[in-house]
């Protein structure tokens, strides 16, 4: 049976290393998709990635285990990604490919999906991060944490440091925002 | 404008209890404003499911720098080495030095032979005996009074200085012996820690190389499979076509047919 986040952070806190890193697979995925859509660039992501779990290794000691790890992972990688923006001075940027790679798509292909399909799905994407590039980090990250890592608006609230009913009222306006991005670049507009 | 959003997104994500879940959902019947805008953002949130990240390569692992890992040792083992025995060497040389300076050690080579002496107290008088030999013709009794005691005290104390010298030898052998085994046991110490560096080392390029052909396995089956699919679906294409062509050379010959029978 697996062990519970809990259970390798003590470990890794007895200066087991491989606890530590098994932490570091189940959540290095997580990690990397939150500074991706926080920041937008692929490589600059993944620095983020290794940097968070590199803190987060340097200050295991002062973890107390009052947050859930992942929270505390979270954190580290949205103080990162702040970093990123001040010292970068530019906004998050959407990469869209130039092309359509149909064999890089079709890895990501499910089993029912045909090509057409396939390519329709990638043009919502590449509309989104356009989208989400559009949104004030504030919004932008309560949307991420919210749909992409299933945070509750407690969670959010206690990360970010505000109220439950900013997080809310930020997720309503993002969500505002993006819809009428999407609607303007005829993005979902038959599912309305 | 209605004043229901801060329910509307708990509702949106499912996260009201029952009370306010029924009584959102009352409002919901008589507000077309904020069903459109539900059915809106509901329909938004399908549409981020899309947006992933680029596949990347991660396979992060914290690990030991071996650099860090072998220059560490390489130092301690040097240390081992060396610090204890030349320590000890330097050490034995400052008290030989302090004991000839406490016994105060002349050595002097005369007419008589070698002449080593040593002790405050004839200091003075050998002093003026060997530095200045005019002066031994200003106090000749004095210089040949002491002349006599100056041998006797000489066999003692050259007796003694070689006892002490055989001491210090002694002491400083087995402080080397001592700091040689030291230095073996760091030694073996060090070796087994190189070893594991090297090991962890190694394992952790084995799990990289690992990695990185499941990930191109994965690439090789995935082109595989999109090339398949294309060729399938191409097939099926010509599939069509040839039968839509078939369908109109039946349909064309039907309607010559019947067009003859007509005739006819």
């Amino acid at each position: 049976m697996a062990s519970t986040d809990e259970e390798l952070v003590a470990r890794s806190r007895g200066g087991d290393l491989d606890s530590f890193n098994q932490l570091v697979v189940r959540w290095e995925r997580p990690i990397y998709a939150l500074a991706y859509r926080t920041i937008g660039r692929e490589e600059d992501a993944r620095d983020v990635c290794q940097e968070t779990f590199l803190r987060a290794f340097r200050a295991l000691k002062g973890f107390k285990g009052e947050a859930k790890f992942s929270s505390w992972l979270y954190r580290i990688t949205l103080n990162l990604c702040r970093d990123w923006v001040r010292r970068e001075r530019r906004q998050p940027i959407a990469q869209a490919p130039e092309g359509v790679d149909l064999i890089e798509l079709a890895s990501e292909q499910t089993p029912s999906e045909t090509i057409e399909d396939l390519v329709a799905r990638n043009e919502i994407s590449e509309a989104v991060a356009r989208a989400m590039a559009t949104l004030p980090d504030d919004q932008r990250t309560a949307i991420v944490l919210k749909e992409y890592h299933g945070l509750t608006f407690q969670e959010i609230a206690d990360m970010l440091d505000c109220p439950l009913s900013t997080v809310k009222t930020r997720l309503y306006q993002g969500l505002t925002v993006l819809r009428r991005q999407l609607d303007r670049e005829g993005v979902g507009k038959a599912r309305w | 404008m209605c004043e229901e959003k801060d329910l509307l997104v708990s509702f949106l994500y499912d996260d009201l209890g029952n009370a306010d879940r029924a009584r959102f959902e009352h409002h919901l019947r008589r507000c077309t404003e904020c069903r459109d805008e539900l059915h809106a953002l509901q329909g938004v949130r399908a549409d981020l499911t899309a947006w992933a990240p680029p596949a990347s390569e991660l396979g992060f692992r914290i690990v030991q720098d071996p650099k860090v890992v072998a220059l560490t040792p390489r130092r301690a083992e040097w240390r081992g080495w060396w610090t204890p025995a030349a320590g000890l060497a330097a050490a034995a040389v400052l008290v030989l030095a302090a004991a000839s300076a406490i016994a105060h050690v002349e050595i002097h080579r005369g007419p008589d032979g070698v002449t080593v002496r040593t002790g405050w107290n004839s200091a003075p008088a050998a002093t003026v005996a060997a530095e200045a030999p005019a002066a031994t013709a200003v106090q000749p009794v004095a210089a040949m009074s002491v002349e006599p005691r100056r041998g006797a005290d000489e066999a003692a104390t050259l007796a003694a200085i070689e006892a002490r010298l055989r001491a210090l030898e002694s002491s400083h052998d087995s402080a080397v012996r001592a700091a040689s085994a030291l230095s073996a046991r760091a030694s073996d110490a060090e070796l087994i820690r190189r070893v594991r560096d090297m090991l962890t080392v190694s394992e952790s390029k084995e799990h990289a190389e690992m990695a990185l052909r499941v990930a191109q396995l994965n690439r090789d089956f995935d082109a595989q499979r999109t090339a398949d699919l294309q060729r399938i679906q191409s097939s099926f294409a010509r599939m069509n076509a040839n039968f839509d062509a078939d369908a109109l050379a039946h349909r064309e010959l039907a309607n010559y047919v019947a067009s003859s029978t007509k005739q006819k």
